[in-house]
Formats: structure tokens, sequence, C-alpha cells
């Protein structure tokens, strides 16, 4: 019984240090990364859309049970084009994907925003090869294959599943986007 | 031992990875480049020095009948401590990092010094173990790092050395296991033919 009452007490002492520790350090980070994830997220706007001189959040729409954002890119008040971002359920984690699309709705570029894919394999879809392949693409040409030299986007050798769910993030969003800007529903 | 000598132990005669053949996941998991094996050396470096320190100093305290979850529980601290910190101070780095610092969390060879040294010795050789450790497995990870970028993807941190691949697999987790294997097998020789020792003694075993 007494050493009962030593193991939780050293226990118990231990995890509220331990707590006030990460509590501390916590509150003093948090405000300075959300911050940083903004100014990045915007930068990253910027940069998916270099030539529009004026990035407006339209709103937010739901893809596998999270919220992504889009937004309408003008240049001179004209809308030239879009910009969403979406998710894709990878191997580990929701992969954060922006995409830049024209009004015709072809892709223009995607970019990674965030994931915690396997360090080696998965995260190969930061990678430019991958991310090329995307490029001037309309929704229906979107198709994640195995096979090597065909038109379609090849899977990265070894993160297959990482692969799909970029694919697949990128083709509900540009769904999404098809439905709300020209109306065609199929 | 020396300080010297407790540097020299981590980093050869028990080197984590090639002698003691603890946190083979992460060898093999990161490895398929040398900047990953590099980077993921770095913040297990950190951690295990700082793990190595705090259950020093803490040897006292903690009971014995609890002291795993108590390793455990320091261990986590300074991961998560890390994470924060480097998220909010050094972003630029945190995007190359900030995948492999939560995977420190469970890794065997932290907790294993923290039970067979930290626990046992004072603050001063224990911070020098860590680093010997930490630094060990650094090392291996980038000589694992460097063999399999090489053959598997033919180039040298990002940089293009071959304009082919020569050996796929090498950077797939099969390839892993080759690399690892060999280079286990590679040390264990150099060790029997030149310095007179019995190969690789398993986790722990030389206490």
């Amino acid at each position: 019984m007494k050493d009962m009452m030593k193991i939780t007490s050293s226990l118990v002492v231990m995890f509220i240090v331990a707590g006030i520790i990460m509590t501390s350090v916590f509150a003093r980070t948090a405000p300075i990364i959300k911050i940083a994830k903004e100014r990045e997220e915007k930068e990253a706007r910027q940069k998916m859309m270099p030539e529009a001189d004026d990035i407006i959040e339209a709103g937010k729409w739901d893809v596998s049970g999270k919220q992504g954002k889009y937004f309408e890119c003008k240049k001179s008040g004209e809308t030239t084009g879009y910009l969403i971002s979406t998710y894709g359920k990878g191997y580990s984690s929701y992969i954060n994907i922006l995409i830049a699309t024209g009004k015709d709705m072809k892709i223009k570029a995607i970019n990674i925003l965030s994931h915690s894919e396997t360090p080696g394999l998965g995260d190969e879809i930061e990678k430019e090869y991958f991310r090329k392949q995307f490029e001037g693409k309309s929704l229906e040409q979107i198709e994640i294959v195995k096979a090597e030299g065909t038109d379609k986007i090849q899977a990265i050798s070894g993160a297959t599943i990482s692969s799909r769910a970029v694919g697949n993030g990128v083709k509900e969003a540009m769904k999404f986007l098809k439905e709300k800007y020209t109306g065609v529903t199929d | 031992m020396s300080y010297w000598q407790l540097l020299k132990n981590g980093i050869f005669g028990e080197n984590p990875v090639f002698r003691l053949a603890l946190s083979l996941c992460p060898a093999v998991a990161v490895t398929n480049s040398v900047k990953n094996g590099f980077l993921m050396g770095i913040a297990v470096l950190f951690v295990q020095t700082m793990a190595n320190v705090t259950t020093s100093l803490l040897r006292k305290f903690i009971h014995p009948k609890v002291r795993i979850p108590s390793y455990m529980f320091i261990i986590a601290t300074w991961v998560t401590v890390t994470d924060l910190v480097m998220a909010a101070y050094v972003r630029d780095v945190y995007a190359q990092m900030g995948l492999y610092i939560k995977l420190i969390v469970a890794f065997a060879i932290i907790l294993s010094r923290s039970e067979l040294f930290a626990s046992k010795n004072k603050v001063v050789p224990s911070f020098f173990d860590g680093l010997g450790m930490g630094t060990g497995f650094l090392l291996a990870l980038v000589i694992i790092g460097f063999f399999r970028e090489l053959l598997g993807r033919g180039s040298l941190w990002g940089i293009p050395i071959v304009p082919t691949k020569p050996l796929l697999i090498m950077i797939l987790p099969a390839g892993g296991f080759f690399a690892v294997g060999i280079l286990m097998g590679f040390f264990n020789w150099i060790d029997m033919k030149f310095f007179g020792g019995k190969g690789a003694s398993g986790a722990g075993g030389g206490h």
C-alpha cells in the first residue's frame, strides 16, 4: 500500500511537471505557428497564381471529412482562374493539396501544402516530377495508374496509396469547381 | 570510462544500428537518401542527449516499478517541445524535418539508453553517452543512406551522379534490409578480423 502511494505520487508529480512544461511551450508557440502558417498559405496562393492581382476567398467546401477553401483569382477585376485547397486520405495522413486552374477548368499546377506520409516513400508526392503530371489535365483525364509511359498519371513506385490519395483529392476538387462555376453536373 | 571512451562506445563499440541492432525500423524507413538519414540523425542526436540528461537527473526520483512509463514520458515531453519550438521558430528547417521528429517517441535506442545507462549514471557521463549514441545513430543512417541513394537513385544529397537508377530496389523497404544487413555484416567482419571481437552482441548484451 505504501509502495503504491509512492508509485502514484512519483508518476503524478512527473506528469504534472511535464504537463506544465508542454502547456507553456504550446501556449507560447501556438500563435507564432498560426501566423506563420497563414503567411505561408498566402504566399503559396500567390505563387500558384502569379499573374492574379487579387485572390478572394469564395467559400469553403467539404471533402473527405475535412474542409477546404476555394478562391477566385482576378486580374484587373476579371476572373482568370480558381484556386482550391483539397484533401486526400493518404497512407498515414490527410494530404492537403492546393490546385490552380484556369477558367477552362484545366489544371495549371498543383502543390502539396502539408501531409505526414512515410518519409522517403510517400513524401515523394511533393516532388515536381509527380506534380507536373497533373498540369494541363481536366477532370476526365485524372487517373492514377501504375504502368509507365501512358498519358495518365503514373503513381510513385512504393507509394501507390499516397499517389492515389492526391489523385482523388484533385478529382474531388475539380468536380466541385466544375459544378460550382460551369453548372455542369455529370 | 572516460568521456572520450563513452563517445567512442556509441559510435563504434555499441553503434545502435550496426552493433546493438536497435531502432532498425527508422534505419530502414528513412534512409533511402542521405539527406533524410542525416535530418533524422540530427533529431535523434538531440532527443537522445536531452532524454539521457533528464533521466539521469531524475534517476533517484523515478520509482523503479514505473520506470519505463516514466522514461517514455520524458522522451515524449522532449519530442513535443522540440516539435513545437522548431515549428514556431525555424519554419524552413521544420518543413524538412517535421515528418521525422514525431516518430522519435517510439525509438528503441533512446528508451534503451535511458534504462541501461542514464538511470544508473551521473549527469555528465549520461550526457556523453547520449551524445555518442546519437552520433553513432546519425553516422549509421548517413552511411546506409549513402549506399541506398547512390545505388537506388544514382544521386547523392539529391544531386544526380549517374543519369539512371542502377538498382531501384535499394530505395524500397526491401533494399533497406539488404543495406542494413550487408553493412552490419561488414562491421562485424572488421570487428572480428582486426579487433578480435565476437561480432554484434545484440541489444544491451554488453552489460
